[in-house]
């Protein structure tokens, strides 16, 4: 025992349930951080599959992989993955459309307005071209380019393959103190009046005690749920979709450094492109679509070799009502589920597990500390809800029952007030507590057909000529630096191959 | 689009509001507004707030001000903190400087690993780490560009609204000498469209600035805005100020807040001389009686006669309504305590710039001001409470009043977090950072039971080498500077 006053700490014996990516990041975090201080259990059941469709991230996940110390380029390899610039959506406006929610910045801002101000005063005035040819991310993901060095600013995420990325965390952090139980869990142990879980007994009879519980039990929600009752707060009446099929497919000799989001008849297919294969599902509502027709639309839409049957996973999309209740704390889907229409998944357990670390309750005090990380996460789900239901709403089809019912469904007022704000002012941010940035809202609002009416004439001060030199040079730079860029296949293979690929 | 609706502004009302909003628009927006601003020379300024916080450096930059330039039409001195006297308890004295703490990591703040210290019998004074507090407490200041050190001024603020004018009025700003007879509204939208000057004078505009003070002119008088009243929670409603001489021979970079028995006293040093002033609450002290106690406590001769101030603490409900808003006093009164006049003022009118209405107030614009403004009030209000709350005195009624009050909710989360588990957390829109927050819970004397352990994954060797590093370059820094003074006479002195 290192340290001081150890005796001190009543919180000592963390027990994960469940493995997958959820499982194995909150092992792997707390591990390099508090493993000193603590006694580390995941247990886990080869039998139980894992969802696994997250194999799409956001850039955040870099910064995660910073605070751990893990290589970019050990885990790209060991998870067949790419680069992700950006997520492009096809059809989603109109049939037809398509425009790419990219990473990166928009042209140049200064305190007083944003870029797009200066783009819109320039559309007003006849020229201007596309909002995306002042975005490097979006050149470069247009032009299937990718590089990474010390001095670019370039903004970027990954793909990878979520089966092999719970394995990698497994290799290397189990190492560091995380002692493994096989088994399935059997029963949940609870204090008779308190109702704190005390122990899981397995099904071989093994008991695992523990002081805090972190549950990655997935949708079930072993402990949260089936032990606890924390409650659900159901959020279909905004986000329709409830059912996804999943397939892979084989290996493309290009792969574009961007996620594809292509709206179908009642929901959206994903194509996700790994080094070694090309993940696809598509997301679908059961209320308009059957699982046959699904699976029909979907299979008739993979370009490539079928490599595996498709897959069902069933949904429901919305949030546990306590995310920490008791000394239970629910990460990944056992805390909520958004579609990963903008691949939040993997964010949203990689924040979880930081906080639960920020928020440790080593002396016990679960209460204040479970009413401050739920406020704060509950927050996180709404703001991203929010994000995930524009993409919706915006839509102007009216081809099918579904997207007519998306565009003229209610939605949070938080929302509604947003989109108002920025049809009438084009004023657009980023609240303190939201995790997309003015960019990502004004992407996929412009993107989606809402052209503020009005907006900053901050553009106006420069005069036309002045404005569109200055727009044209910002092109111009963004171009000159992509077609500098060796493409994405020739980055990856020069950079992180993986071994088997 | 259409053409422009706001062209011509009007700003009614001078001062530091009414010029900082003039400077900023016709510095960045000039070519594309006409900005005319009101005032009478008739109509004296409140001017309390006379120390102010770091962002107003960032204004300034925005301004394009230069500081030395700046600091000598000002007779301005440098603020590094706000000494606490008598507090938590009669004689006890904590610095809250605009400096952070130590050294944090990701996973948990630097207070932390000084809790754990303090759990194990060493680690001295948070404040011992903390360099802007440190060269507060030793008068020392210099600076350079872009020094990393986290300041403020203290300044004659009639001399920053003149400043300010001059500036204005040589990029375009008209200023009309007058006062205000009447508020013309169109008879159905009610917006806006002319001040009518006692003169007869008409001024039209599209868009109105209310820096009207306390009164509220325009948007009270006119636009019945509303005023949320917080004197349940911050109840002072007068303030009694003067000047004295300087007598010192060195120039404090601070200012002075000491709690007296009905309320506080400031002292705010400048170069040429010192403003004092006493805050308080008619509820249980006289003005006489107020007068009394400032004049009790004066470092030298009075320069300029007392003057009286009343005010209702609160927040107007809308700072923004139809095609006016409100900057400065017109928008809200909060005490001095953390010198927050100056930066609501100027974080009212960046945020106006930003948001400003081209094509005319359309309302989820005004919504979303609105919140934001609301917020920004809300955060300070609840940092002042802090102070008043986190009270150990019970040798008055009002400090007695002032320990047992109820505190908003969002206070109280936060205190509750503290107490139980250390933590301080940044929220949403805060202006104040954690370290503020830190240096003054700790300087009320109010308590942590318990502290994130992950201090304890260091031994307490190193633990202890750590904190005399960070103590010992603190100190090392702060010995190598010159003083405060000697400071000003170098760079911005009054020849």
């Amino acid at each position: 025992m290192t340290g001081r006053g150890l005796q001190n700490q009543p919180v000592k014996r963390v027990v994960i349930a469940g493995g997958g990516t959820a499982g194995w990041t909150v092992a792997a975090a707390l591990a390099q951080h508090l493993g000193e201080l603590l006694d580390i259990t995941l247990v886990e059941s080869d039998e139980i599959g894992t969802v696994g469709v997250g194999e799409a991230t956001i850039p955040t996940i870099r910064t995660f992989h910073a605070l751990l110390g893990i290589d970019e380029r050990e885990v790209m390899r060991a998870t067949q993955a790419t680069f992700k610039l950006g997520i492009a959506f096809e059809n989603w406006a109109h049939p037809g459309d398509r425009y790419i929610h990219a990473f990166g910045t928009i042209g140049k801002s200064t305190w007083m307005g944003d870029f797009h101000n200066m783009w819109l005063m320039a559309k007003a005035r006849g020229f201007g071209g596309k909002l995306g040819d002042y975005c490097f991310e979006w050149q470069a993901a247009e032009a299937g380019k990718f590089a990474v060095s010390d001095k670019s600013q370039i903004n970027y995420a990954y793909h990878l393959d979520a089966g092999l990325y719970a394995g990698f965390l497994r290799k290397k952090f189990q190492p560091k103190g995380i002692t493994r139980i096989e088994g399935k869990i059997a029963e949940v142990e609870q204090d008779g009046e308190s109702g704190y879980v005390t122990a899981l007994v397995l099904e071989n009879g093994t008991r695992v005690e523990g002081d805090l519980f972190v549950d990655c039990t997935g949708f079930r929600g072993l402990l949260i749920e089936q032990a606890l009752g924390a409650g659900y707060e159901d959020w279909r009446h905004w986000l329709p979709t409830d059912s996804a099929l999943a397939v892979q497919t084989g290996p493309t000799q290009q792969f574009p450094p961007y996620t594809r989001s292509i709206a179908r008849s009642a929901g959206w297919q994903w194509r996700i492109p790994l080094q070694s294969r090309v993940g696809n599902g598509l997301v679908f509502c059961s209320e308009h679509q059957s699982e046959d027709e699904a699976r029909a639309e979907l299979l008739g839409n993979l370009a490539g070799e079928q490599l595996t049957e498709p897959r069902l996973i069933r949904y429901v999309t919305g949030r546990r009502r306590k995310i920490w209740d008791k000394n239970v704390v629910a990460v990944g889907l056992a805390s909520g589920f958004l579609e990963p229409l903008e691949s939040t998944s993997i964010h949203l357990i990689q924040i979880g597990a930081m906080r639960l670390m920020q928020l440790f309750p080593f002396g016990g005090d679960f209460e204040t500390l479970a009413a401050r990380y739920n406020r704060l996460s509950h927050n996180d789900f709404e703001r991203i809800r929010d994000f995930i239901v524009l993409h919706y709403k915006l839509t102007e089809r009216d081809d099918a029952p579904f997207w007519r019912g998306c565009r003229d469904m209610a939605i949070p007022d938080s929302l509604a007030e947003r989109i108002a704000l920025f049809r009438d002012s084009g004023y657009a941010y980023q609240a303190p507590d939201d995790l997309f940035s003015v960019t990502s809202w004004v992407f996929v609002m412009v993107g989606q057909g809402l052209m503020p009416t009005n907006f900053h004439h901050m553009g106006a001060l420069l005069g036309d000529q002045r404005l569109r030199r200055a727009l044209d040079s910002l092109k111009s730079n963004i171009a000159k630096a992509v077609a500098s860029m060796p493409t994405h296949r020739a980055f990856v293979d020069g950079y992180c191959a993986a071994e088997s690929s | 689009m259409e053409a422009q609706k706001a062209r011509k502004i009007v700003i009614a009302g001078g001062g530091t509001s009414g010029w900082c909003a003039a400077a900023a628009l016709a510095r960045h927006l000039g070519p594309l507004l006409e900005i005319t601003l009101i005032e009478s020379d008739d109509i004296g300024t409140v001017g309390v707030g006379e120390a102010t916080f770091p962002t107003i450096r960032t204004f300034h930059g925005i301004l394009g001000l230069d500081e030395r330039e700046f600091l000598r039409a000002t007779r301005g001195s440098i603020k590094l903190a706000i000494s606490f006297e008598n507090w938590a308890r009669k004689g006890d004295r904590y610095i809250h400087s605009f400096g952070v703490n130590g050294k944090s990591t990701w996973l948990s703040e630097f207070h932390h690993f000084w809790l754990a210290a303090k759990a194990a019998g060493f680690g001295d004074e948070l404040g011992d780490y903390c360099f802007e507090l440190q060269a507060a407490k030793a008068h020392r200041f210099v600076t350079s560009e872009n020094s990393p050190i986290s300041y403020a001024y203290h300044f004659d603020a009639t001399l920053y609204a003149r400043y300010l004018r001059t500036r204005c009025e040589a990029q375009g700003v008209t200023r009309i000498e007058g006062k205000i007879g009447r508020v013309k509204q169109h008879p159905e939208t009610g917006f806006i469209e002319a001040l009518v000057m006692e003169s007869g004078e008409r001024i039209e505009g599209d868009f109105f600035i209310d820096c009207t003070g306390f009164r509220g002119i325009l948007i009270e008088q006119t636009l019945k805005a509303g005023y949320e009243d917080w004197s349940r929670w911050l109840r002072n409603d007068s303030a009694v100020a003067l000047q004295t001489d300087c007598p010192l021979d060195d120039i404090p970079p601070y200012t002075r807040a000491i709690a007296h028995d009905s309320g506080w006293q400031w002292k705010i040093p400048l170069q040429h001389r010192q403003g004092t002033g006493h805050v308080y609450s008619t509820a249980y002290t006289t003005d006489d009686e107020a007068r009394k106690v400032l004049l009790d406590n004066l470092d030298g001769d009075i320069r300029v006669e007392l003057r009286l101030l009343k005010f209702l603490t609160g927040r107007r409900k809308s700072a923004w309504v139809k095609n006016c808003v409100a900057i400065g006093l017109a928008g809200g009164f909060i005490e001095p305590l953390e010198s927050t006049s100056i930066h609501l003022i100027q974080s009212g009118v960046t945020r106006l710039l930003r948001m400003f209405p081209f094509d005319g107030c359309c309302e989820s614009l005004v919504r979303q001001y609105n919140e934001q403004s609301r917020l920004e009030y809300e955060r300070v209000r609840d940092f002042i409470i802090l102070h008043y709350k986190a009270t150990q005195r019970d040798d008055t009624p009002y400090w007695r009043d002032c320990r047992d009050m109820e505190v908003p909710d969002t206070l109280a989360q936060r205190l509750e977090l503290f107490h139980e588990s250390g933590h301080v957390f940044p929220d949403a829109d805060d202006v104040f950072r954690i370290d503020s927050w830190l240096q003054v819970m700790v300087g009320q004397r109010f308590e942590a039971k318990s502290f994130h352990p992950v201090a304890r994954i260091l031994s307490e060797d190193r633990l202890r080498r750590m904190l005399e590093t960070l103590k010992g370059n603190i100190a090392t820094a702060v010995a190598q500077m010159p003083t405060h003074r000697e400071f000003l006479e170098k760079y911005c002195a009054v020849e």
